[in-house]
Parts: C-alpha cells; sequence; structure tokens
C-alpha cells in the first residue's frame, strides 16, 4: 500500500516557470507566462481555457516542440529544457486535435504506425504489440494497409493513440483530441483512454475546453487565462466550489451551453 | 446528376488528353532513342555531288550545304535535343529541389540568401541571362546547359520551398520528430512524396522552354556547335541558303516545333488534371 502511494506521488513531468513569447510583425503574444505544473504518475492533468490561453503552446513547450525563453521542463530526473523533440519523445507523445492530419496521406496505417517503432528496437516483438494494440483499442488489422483518408475522424484518433503508446512513451498530451469528432467517437476515445489509464498507469495532460469531458477524466485541472495559471485543484472540488472569477465565467458559459 | 455525369465526361476527356499527349512524347523519345537504326543514311558524311538535292527517295528530306541527308541529321538531332534537355531537366529538378526543401524546412539565414538568389535570376529574362552567361562560357554542351540551368532550378526550388513551409507544421511531422527522425528524413519521406506531383508537373511543363533554349543558344553559335548534328544549329547553318534549299531549314524547324508542342501539351494536359483534381 505504502509503494503503490509512493508510486503514484511520483512526479513524472514537470514544468516549472514556463515562459514563452511570440514576436510578428511588432506585435507581441506571450502564451506562457511564469506557468508551473506537475503532473504524477497515472494522473490525468486536464488544462481548460479559452481559445488563445496558452494551453495548446504548454504541451508543445512541454513535448519540445517549442523551446521556452526560461524555466525548465523535467521528465523524473531528466532536464528536456531545449533538448528538443526527439529527446522528449522517448518519455512523451502528442495526440493532435486534427486526427486526420496525424498521418501522412501519401503512406499507409501500417507504414506510419511502424514510423513510430523507436531505432533500435526488435521490430517484430515491436509488430507483435502493434496488433495487440490494435486488439485493445478496438480496431481491425485490415485498417493498417488503409490511407488515413479511409479511416473515419475516430479511428484516425485511436491510430493516433496506438502510434504514441507503441513509441514507449508513458505519458500522453492530448490537445483537443476529441473536438473534431463525433459524440460517439468522443465516447470512444474518452473510453479508451480511461481503460489506458487504469490498464498501463499511463500519465495524461489533457487539454480541453469541454468541462464536461474534463470532470468525466481528470483527477486534476488546471485553468488557463492568458498564459498564466489562475486556479489548480481537484477536479470535482473545482467545479463545485470554484474561487477565482475566471473559474467561475467559464463554468458558467458551459452551465448556460448545456441548457 | 447531370452536373456529376459532366464533371466525370469532363475528367475523362482531361484522361485522353493525357494519354494522347504521353503516347506523342513516348513516340518522339523512342525515335531519339533509335536515331541510328531509323536513320536512312550517315548522318556526318558530306558529299560535294550531291550539295542541296531536294528531297527524294534516297534523301527523303533533302541534303543541306554540304550534301549530308537532313533526314538523318534531323532524327540525330532529336537524340542531342532530347537528351540535353531531359538531362539538364532533371538535374535542375534535383538540385533545385534539394535546395528548396532545405530552404522551406530549416528556413533562417540560408533560406533568406539562396531565396534572394532566386529573386535575382527570376528578374531577368531566362533567355538573357542564358546568352550572356553561353557567351562567357564559349560555345559547347555543357556552356549552354550552366547557361540555361542557372535559372532553371529556381523554378523548382520556390515550388519545393513553399510546400516544405506549408507542411513542416502539420501534424504528422511533428508526430515524426517525435518519433526522434532527423530533418533530412523527414523531408526525404514525408515533404518529398507531397510535393512530387507539382514537381513532375513543373519539370513536364519546362521541357518545351529548355528545348527552345537549347535550340536558341545553338542557332546563335553559343550552344551544341556543328558538326554535330543539333535542330537549332541546323536552322542556323542553313539559313543563308532558304531559298535555294528551304528544307534544310524547314524540317528542323518543324521538328523543333512538333516536340515543344508535344510536351508543352502534355504538361499543359497533366496540370489541367491536377487543377481539376484540385477542385472535386
Amino acid at each position: 500500500m505504502t509503494d503503490k502511494k509512493t508510486e503514484e506521488d511520483m512526479v513524472i513531468l514537470e514544468g516549472t516557470n514556463l515562459n514563452k513569447t511570440y514576436r510578428s510583425a511588432g506585435r507581441t503574444v506571450t502564451p506562457l507566462r511564469e506557468i508551473s505544473f506537475q503532473l504524477h504518475r497515472g494522473e490525468v492533468l486536464g488544462i481548460v481555457g479559452e481559445s488563445g490561453s496558452g494551453k495548446s503552446t504548454l504541451l508543445r513547450v512541454a513535448c519540445g516542440l517549442e523551446r521556452p525563453e526560461s524555466g525548465r521542463v523535467l521528465a523524473g530526473e531528466r532536464d528536456l529544457t531545449g533538448a528538443g523533440p526527439s529527446a522528449a519523445g522517448k518519455y512523451m507523445q502528442m495526440i493532435f486535435q486534427d486526427a486526420g492530419a496525424s498521418f501522412n496521406s501519401r503512406h499507409t496505417m501500417r507504414w506510419s504506425l511502424e514510423e513510430a517503432i523507436p531505432a533500435g528496437a526488435d521490430r517484430e516483438q515491436a509488430k507483435q504489440q502493434m496488433r495487440s494494440l490494435l486488439r485493445e483499442t478496438g480496431m481491425s488489422e485490415d485498417l493498417l494497409d488503409r490511407h488515413p483518408s479511409a479511416l473515419s475522424g475516430g479511428q484516425c484518433q485511436r491510430m493516433s493513440i496506438v502510434r504514441a503508446l507503441l513509441s514507449g512513451a508513458q505519458i500522453l498530451l492530448c490537445d483537443e483530441i476529441t473536438s473534431a469528432l463525433d459524440v460517439t467517437s468522443q465516447a470512444q476515445v474518452i473510453r479508451l483512454l480511461r481503460e489506458l489509464r487504469e490498464n498501463r498507469h499511463l500519465s495524461i495532460l489533457f487539454v480541453s475546453h469541454d468541462l464536461a469531458l474534463v470532470s468525466m477524466l481528470c483527477d486534476r485541472v488546471m485553468v488557463m487565462k492568458e498564459g498564466a495559471c489562475v486556479e489548480e485543484g481537484e477536479t470535482q472540488k473545482l467545479i463545485r466550489e470554484p474561487v477565482h472569477a475566471y473559474t467561475k465565467e467559464l463554468l458558467g458559459a458551459a452551465e448556460s451551453f448545456a441548457v | 446528376m447531370k452536373i456529376k455525369r459532366s464533371v466525370s465526361d469532363q475528367r475523362k476527356k482531361q484522361r485522353y488528353r493525357i494519354i494522347a499527349a504521353s503516347a506523342a512524347a513516348v513516340i518522339l523519345i523512342a525515335v531519339a532513342l533509335l536515331a541510328p537504326m531509323l536513320s536512312p543514311n550517315d548522318p556526318y558524311r558530306t558529299n560535294s555531288a550531291i550539295i542541296r538535292h531536294a528531297p527524294c527517295a534516297a534523301y527523303p528530306f533533302g541534303t543541306d550545304n554540304l550534301g549530308r541527308c537532313v533526314l538523318s541529321r534531323v532524327l540525330m538531332g532529336a537524340r542531342t535535343t532530347i537528351a540535353v534537355t531531359f538531362f539538364l531537366v532533371a538535374v535542375s529538378f534535383v538540385i533545385g529541389t534539394a535546395i528548396g526543401l532545405l530552404c522551406g524546412y530549416y528556413g533562417g539565414r540560408i533560406d533568406d540568401l539562396l531565396m534572394r538568389v532566386a529573386d535575382i535570376m527570376l528578374a531577368f529574362p531566362q533567355m538573357v541571362i542564358a546568352i550572356a552567361v553561353a557567351g562567357i562560357l564559349g560555345g559547347g554542351i555543357a556552356g549552354a546547359m550552366t547557361a540555361l540551368g542557372i535559372t532553371m532550378w529556381t523554378g523548382f526550388a520556390r515550388l519545393s520551398r513553399s510546400h516544405a513551409r506549408t507542411l513542416r507544421g502539420m501534424p504528422y511531422i511533428q508526430a515524426a520528430l517525435l518519433s526522434g527522425k532527423s530533418g533530412p528524413y523527414i523531408m526525404l519521406h514525408h515533404i518529398l512524396p507531397n510535393v512530387l506531383e507539382p514537381l513532375l508537373t513543373n519539370a513536364l511543363t519546362q521541357i518545351g522552354t529548355t528545348m527552345i533554349g537549347i535550340s536558341g543558344l545553338s542557332f546563335l553559335g553559343l550552344g551544341i556547335v556543328p558538326p554535330q548534328a543539333e535542330w537549332g544549329s541546323m536552322i542556323s547553318e542553313s539559313r543563308a541558303y532558304i531559298q535555294i534549299a528551304p528544307w534544310a531549314v524547314l524540317f528542323p524547324a518543324l521538328a523543333t516545333i512538333l516536340t515543344i508542342l508535344v510536351f508543352n501539351y502534355l504538361g499543359d494536359a497533366v496540370m489541367e488534371y491536377r487543377m481539376a483534381e484540385r477542385h472535386t
């Protein structure tokens, strides 16, 4: 029991005082201001906020697709700040909003999935793992010989998850992954993430503007506004008793939409 | 329904155009390759007894000012012109595409520098630069090819650069980066397959222009020089006698026009097909 507790307390990904600024055509945009977060092993951390609040930038900085101006990104003991996506990819993989565009239309799904097998890994074993992951995610092997255009959005998104797991990463960075899907596919993807988290003890950073989804999936939620964290806490508590005015506003907007 | 059918009819027509133009192009290439076998006479043998002979059974296109068989020279000329053109387009394709992919993918100072060079090249008419460069380098195949190639790569470079710039932000490329793939790998396996089609269309449309360039430089004495058979230099050699032996100018000129028409038609047909594809 103590061991399990310790394991769950382990911080698997940590961002400290991250700052990011873009300058273009004389304008300065600051999507990240002194933002810090901690993701524990097996935890789902939701990141909510309106468009332009810096949610996606935070994920891109975490996985090395963008370099922060200052601050640090740590995966366990390993400092990934400025190490680039190929170093970060060993620890985390990103699932993108546009599922169809996550795969090159010129290649088959098999080609794209095999591309994610790490260099130096036993390829036969990895292919076996690919087949078992397809079963786990409820997809037929026949889909492997198709091009992405012949798959539905939901199937592409589940394939993205299979690809991410094939790389051996223990952290998934999900960037609005259900916003382009129909309700049934949304439910399938969310169910899959829950199962994977249970079975594989994955850690997930879940960016979304859909508070209903966040409340279903996330253990903790971080609310972002203009690149800064305005409130953070355990999901149910934050939804029941929001402290910050912006969080109340977000919840109010979601409620009025639901009515 | 009616609209749908008319669209598919149009597509069918476009496909037939491509097939017809490709068939003509294949015939021309085959003629060029088989030229030594198809030539009725030795294209380089001069004969003072039959100078400027009108077309007859032995010399179907007549003879030129040195008594050489015009048909044999036109056939051998096809070989020279088509081979030089294809080689030049292929080299420009490879160099231009490589530069474009590197500039588009990595960006930065090298991109700025090379694209400004391309802008300068594009600011002048291609033939003016080609004449100037060929003039400096002197005559010969190598000089003419360098002169034309110095501007030709820019088209391929700009095309591949713009595609690389658009594609490098695509999620599948970011996924490849996260899988530990390198820049060259991504350019080769992810960007190039997506740019290949427009690049090949551009290459097809460049064939006609390049042929005009090669023949034009040869006509001016800055390209392929006699006695090697080449259409431009054949026209140039014989134009002084156009009133006495018009066939010596007419047939190489017709061959040039026909070949350029075929390749330009093929390029246009493919381009039109691709444009229609994008809009459906």
